[in-house]
């Protein structure tokens, strides 16, 4: 049985592909169980789904240390789990038990997981970004060695706070990698009605390097991601990768996206798909393994679920505190 | 032109080492710096020859003085990633209509951290801003703005109005874990008063009595009191309150004093609906209402914006004499 798969120019062990492929199971899978329990209203909380994007914030984060920072918006739920938060206190906090990472107080818009570098997201697009860079700049001031990223959508590109933040990122040269996760879409609005220009790159290249993947693909986020990381690291610079996606499912809820101009194919935009594939061909996996996955998978949703069952709800009389 | 002006040097009597308000801002950043390599300040011109009215003069670590793009949105959200991250940023503007681009970090993000993450991770951010009138400077650049930042929860005000408690306050935000919005007139930057050498603080949430009377309770706000203590000289019977903090403010310091003078003025600069002022009034008639022998009152800027030509300017602001003549109104009843 073959060990290692190959990737274009990129090889990688059966342990991290696997992790990779697990990671994005794990998006997928508690996705659809809050599609199917989302209309018994046990979570009173808007969610923007991640599902089709799972390869992006997997094949970045795969590269991160629990002590590198990360700043995402409102689409949380992905980025959170990649990053490593523990799937029972995310689902507990779309619960609104006193057990959820923000204890009930913030929702799934408002994640927070300090041990693992996640100091707080955002439900307004584009803020986040500039949060990203105030963090490599204190990494750069105290020398702390970790780095920082910006995780953000094409919409929010569009934003005054993301062109002041690549110019003093640039500017001062602080550890920070912007993640471009592009679907494409703001909102309802398709890029062409939302964006003047098709490409930033080559104005972002001005400002820094970019680096560019096919956020459909795990393993091609997955590798960019992996020369994007090291090149902020080792240069202490700042730089940009745009990783191209499909949003699957409507911006916010759980219905499946429904604009003409947004095509989805279930087979070769889905970076789970494809992973599994080139898992199967290359002889590293059979279906038995992949069920397998599938089993324990399906295990840790159905004890995140239990455990924020059982949770208690934030007492009435603590209302007004840590304000 | 004054965009710094002496009034009246008044606080702290006891001790000669006189320094000005400016110097004793600047001596509170310079000490909180050496003392704690997590401490920067950052800001549009910071880092200027100018020194923010002189206020960052004789910095000794000026490499975390920051200068900033004229980005004062995502600059403020570079502060709050620094904060979350282990910093301890002191953001200046120096005017504090430049504070409106960054409401969205502010409200938005700032204001609200401690409490959607229930204080799991630490928000300790200073933001200065400068606030100032007259030489024409018209509607802009005269604002006052703290009633908006005393709305929204979360974030504490701090209002100085001499050189002792601006630097003991300066001390206290620094150190306070969590946003204080830290607003200076700079027509109180050349004002004296003995300032001691050594790190000090002055407890945030606490006011003060600056001038003892009987017959009626001024609460006044930074240049505001020395507006105040002028109208009151030499004989007006009147208790002069300065709560140094306008969030959360010293509640009990102000009903005390209600309790014996039964009157209530509130002088406060800035525009008069949902403001400062406004909120002290109601603080009296919710908790108060039975000591009260005459209708609260306060003093505001009129419901409109800062005019540009001197003789609007001298009419829009209140003045000591005008002060005296609203206390002798209201007090007229005392025998």
């Amino acid at each position: 049985m073959q060990n290692v798969l190959t990737f274009g120019d990129v090889k990688i062990s059966k342990d991290a592909a696997l992790s990779l492929l697990e990671k994005m199971l794990d998006i997928r899978r508690l996705q659809e169980k809050i599609i199917q329990i989302y209309p018994t209203d046990v979570m009173v909380t808007p969610v923007h789904l991640h599902i089709g994007q799972e390869g992006v914030p997997v094949g970045v984060c795969a590269h991160l240390q629990a002590t590198d920072t990360i700043f995402f918006g409102h689409r949380t739920h992905g980025p959170a789990l990649a990053k490593g938060m523990d799937m029972k206190v995310l689902v507990a906090e779309l619960y609104g038990r006193s057990t959820g990472c923000s204890k009930g107080y913030g929702g799934s818009m408002h994640l927070v997981d300090a041990a693992n570098g996640m100091l707080g997201s955002s439900s307004i697009v584009g803020g986040n970004i500039s949060l990203g860079v105030g963090s490599a700049l204190a990494s750069k001031l105290t020398n702390a060695g970790y780095i920082s990223v910006s995780y953000f959508g094409d919409g929010a590109t569009d934003s005054g706070v993301f062109w002041e933040s690549l110019n003093f990122a640039a500017l001062k040269q602080v550890p920070v990698l912007f993640v471009c996760e592009d679907n494409s879409l703001s909102n309802v609005m398709l890029k062409s009605e939302h964006m003047f220009l098709t490409t930033l790159i080559p104005v972002i290249k001005q400002f820094m390097t970019v680096f560019e993947a096919d956020g459909t693909s795990a393993l091609s986020v997955y590798e960019a991601a992996g020369r994007a990381v090291e090149y902020v690291r080792k240069e202490g610079k700042p730089a940009y990768l745009e990783c191209k996606t499909k949003r699957w499912m409507k911006h916010q809820g759980v219905d499946k996206d429904d604009l003409p101009d947004n095509p989805i194919d279930p087979i070769n935009d889905c970076p789970i798909q494809k992973l599994e594939t080139l898992l199967l061909d290359a002889g590293i996996v059979v279906q038995r393994d992949l069920q397998e996955l599938e089993d324990r998978v399906a295990g840790k949703i159905k004890a995140a679920i239990e455990f924020a069952e059982q949770s208690p709800f934030p007492g009435e009389d603590d209302l007004v505190r840590e304000v | 032109m004054p965009w710094s002006k002496i009034v009246k040097n008044y606080g702290k009597a006891d001790g000669d080492r006189i320094r000005t308000f400016k110097e004793a801002i600047g001596e509170a950043v310079d000490q909180a710096m050496i003392k704690d390599p997590a401490v920067f300040a950052i800001g549009l011109d910071a880092n200027d020859k100018f020194g923010v009215f002189g206020s960052m003069h004789n910095v000794t670590h000026k490499e975390r003085v920051i200068g900033t793009p004229i980005s004062e949105n995502a600059m403020t959200g570079v502060a709050l990633g620094a904060a979350l991250s282990g910093m301890r940023p002191i953001y200046i503007h120096l005017r504090v209509d430049f504070m409106m681009l960054a409401m969205d970090q502010i409200v938005n993000y700032i204001a609200k951290w401690r409490y959607m993450f229930q204080g799991q991770v630490k928000v300790p951010i200073v933001i200065r801003a400068v606030i100032g009138r007259g030489w024409g400077s018209g509607a802009q650049h005269s604002d006052s703005l703290q009633g908006l930042f005393t709305h929204i929860p979360g974030l504490k005000v701090i209002m100085p109005s001499n050189p002792y408690d601006a630097k003991g306050l300066m001390l206290s935000a620094i150190e306070d874990d969590y946003p204080v919005i830290f607003i200076e007139h700079r027509w109180l930057y050349n004002n004296t008063c003995h300032v001691p050498e050594e790190p000090f603080t002055v407890p945030i949430g606490k006011g003060k009595i600056v001038r003892e009377g009987r017959k009626l309770t001024l609460v006044a706000t930074s240049i505001a009191v020395i507006d105040s203590l002028l109208a009151c000289e030499p004989d007006l019977d009147v208790e002069i309150i300065d709560p140094r903090t306008l969030k959360p403010v010293d509640e009990e310091l102000i009903l005390e004093s209600l309790k014996k003078t039964g009157r209530l003025l509130v002088v406060d600069y800035d525009f008069p609906v949902s403001g400062f002022a406004s909120e002290v009034c109601s603080l009296a008639a919710e908790k108060a209402f039975h000591y009260l022998k005459t209708p609260v009152s306060k003093m505001t800027f009129p419901e409109c914006h800062m005019p540009a030509s001197g003789i609007l300017e001298k009419r829009f602001y209140p003045d000591p004499s005008r002060i005296a003549a609203r206390i002798k109104e209201i007090i007229a009843d005392a025998a």
